[in-house]
């Protein structure tokens, strides 16, 4: 079982350090999890490091393919008024 | 440490506060030398430096361990200028090219910064390596670092192995009531801490680490964002708290909000401060504190005079073909650097006599003006109207000149024009103005003239090459013996 990163991650590094198994890596386009090496921190800590760094809503996903961090959980933004604002952008 | 406080001097120096001066004191003139030796080719850390030095800021450091409402780690455009914002990370053997790259070309950099695009000290190893490689090949140059506080405890032996005499800290609150409403959550101890309790740990941490700094000599300014309804009434506070011990310098900066910017505080409609706001906030504070106005919230990887950024000639491919003897580069940046001083000492020199003699004349009885003033650096008016990206903007009264704030001549993006809303970039650099009686440049070109006089700012292209003090003083002489001063408009500020 691993946790995977995906498109929407953003390359900030903040993961890689704190991964207790180094299962995560810098790569194109996006940082990647080693699913071989990746213990979901079992073992070690009580939650996910990389998902409790993870500044990006939605970029890591759990064994089951769920989001860990699903939108709003982290910047506090009502997933409904972040639609609204992009979608005013794109109108423009 | 004791400091003195700036801008309600009495005692300072030579007994001429800046409400009785003909110019405004130096910013730093009432620092102990010790400080002022350290901060003043600094141009982030001195007003008067800013005229002449660069600085620059490597992008290195990715990660942060926190999470800001003004912060969003999503996006990046190229003609953005706000903090957190970069183009190209680099590796440190990246960043130490580049910097020697550019202090070979713009010997005026005195200044290497690491501030992000996360926090540097979530990123000590790059963050270290880049600084201990530059303090051992390129030791001409001056080293800071800033940072949100909540790993600075356990960085603070380190930072002083390595040369690096400036931190700053970015403080917005020191109550974690307050702090629940601008950092939703903290990475510590293994662990994703929320609300309150996150804000505590954070707050801790920062004054712990500025405790510590202090201990061990190393000179720290403070920034602060000012959000309007959450912080602006709680950061005089700040200011107290963060001068009693031991930090030299504060600097209140305006939230900056969009939507387009994905960030909390952009999306739910969170307005930043008006000039006024933010103006009669660094008032408030200035009785406490030494305040930093001059601060252009630049990028994570700026390079440049702090107006400018001169990041596109040092992209990675155009370093990559530099050919940098450094030896060579610091002989010659050596003599640039003593002519530039001795430029300044002269005109700290010129300032002091005008300051005496304009107190032997008889006082005006005016009102205040505030007056924008275009320039690119020296410490003179030498920018065209419609060249200009900023301007600075200075009040004049009977007790003097002194430095306000600067405004940007196109808000935060210089982008293409469809993102506008309809509205002109002449007409937009007209309304950024809001508030002046004058505009001082080296030339204004005839559409401007028009649409600024309309707006109450008369425009002037008489001091060119002046220096901007005594020019905004001559106007304003001319102002008062025209009689344009004498009635007190409804507008103005209580506290000028």
């Amino acid at each position: 079982m691993a946790v995977k990163i995906i498109e929407s991650c953003v390359n900030c590094f903040a993961c890689e350090p704190v991964c207790p198994s180094k299962a995560i890596y810098e790569a194109k386009p996006h940082f990647k999890v080693n699913p071989n090496k990746c213990t979901e921190c079992e073992g070690d800590f009580p939650v996910y490091q990389c998902a409790s760094i993870c500044p990006i809503e939605g970029a890591i996903l759990n064994a089951q393919g769920e989001a860990v961090n699903p939108p709003g959980s982290l910047t506090g933004i009502p997933p409904e008024k972040m639609a609204e604002a992009m979608a005013e952008l794109q109108s423009h | 440490m004791q400091l003195p406080v700036l801008n309600e001097a009495p005692a300072a120096k030579s007994g001429c506060s800046a409400s009785s001066c003909g110019t405004t004191e130096n910013q730093m003139d009432a620092l102990p030398d010790s400080i002022r030796e350290k901060v003043q080719n600094h141009p982030c850390y001195s007003e008067d430096a800013h005229h002449y030095f660069a600085r620059m800021h490597v992008a290195v450091a990715p990660a942060c361990n926190i999470q800001c409402h003004y912060c969003n780690r999503k996006y990046d455009c190229a003609n953005e200028s706000r903090p957190g914002v970069v183009s190209e990370l680099l590796t440190p053997d990246q960043a130490v090219k580049k910097t020697m790259a550019v202090a070979a070309t713009i010997p005026q950099m005195t200044v290497l910064g690491i501030a992000g695009p996360g926090d540097p000290l979530a990123n000590p190893e790059r963050t270290f390596e880049t600084f201990r490689r530059l303090s051992e090949e390129a030791p001409d140059i001056k080293l800071c670092v800033s940072t949100n506080g909540l790993a600075l405890p356990d960085a603070v032996e380190e930072l002083s192995k390595h040369n690096i005499d400036h931190v700053t800290i970015t403080i917005n609150c020191v109550d974690p009531e307050i702090g629940a409403k601008i950092y939703p959550w903290i990475y510590w101890n293994n662990r994703r801490i929320k609300g309150k309790k996150g804000a505590k740990i954070l707050i801790d941490q920062q004054q712990k680490g500025l405790e510590m700094l202090i201990a061990k000599g190393i000179l720290v300014k403070v920034n602060s964002v000012m959000i309007p309804g959450v912080n602006d009434q709680h950061l005089a506070e700040v200011s107290r708290v963060v001068k009693s011990k031991g930090a030299f310098l504060h600097n209140v900066m305006p939230l900056i909000a969009e939507a387009e910017h994905g960030t909390f505080y952009g999306v739910m409609g969170q307005r930043g401060p008006t000039h006024d706001e933010l103006q009669d906030l660094q008032d408030a504070c200035s009785g406490d504190m030494n305040m930093m106005r001059h601060c252009r919230q630049c990028r994570a990887d700026a390079v440049g005079l702090l107006g400018e950024d001169r990041g596109d000639e040092f992209t990675l491919d155009k370093i990559e073909e530099m050919e940098i003897d450094y030896q060579a580069a610091m002989e010659k940046r050596k003599v640039i650097h003593q002519a530039i001083q001795a430029e300044m000492d002269s005109k700290r020199l010129e300032k002091a006599e005008k300051s005496t003699q304009f107190k032997a004349e008889p006082k005006l009885a005016t009102r205040p003006v505030l007056m924008a003033v275009a320039t690119s650096g020296q410490g003179v008016i030498n920018v065209h109207f419609g060249h200009a990206k900023e301007f600075l903007i200075y009040e004049a009264s009977p007790d003097g000149v002194r430095f306000i704030s600067h405004r940007k001549a196109d808000q935060y993006c210089g982008g293409d024009s469809t993102c506008g809303d309809g509205e002109s970039v002449l007409q937009r650099t007209v309304r950024t103005l809001e508030g002046c009686e004058a505009v001082l440049c080296s030339k204004v070109g005839y559409e401007p003239w028009e649409l600024l006089e309309n707006a109450g700012i008369m425009p002037n292209g008489e001091h060119a090459m002046e220096p901007i003090e005594e020019a905004v003083m001559a106007v304003y002489k001319e102002m008062a013996a025209a009689g344009k001063l004498d009635a007190k408009p409804e507008a103005m500020r209580a506290s000028a």
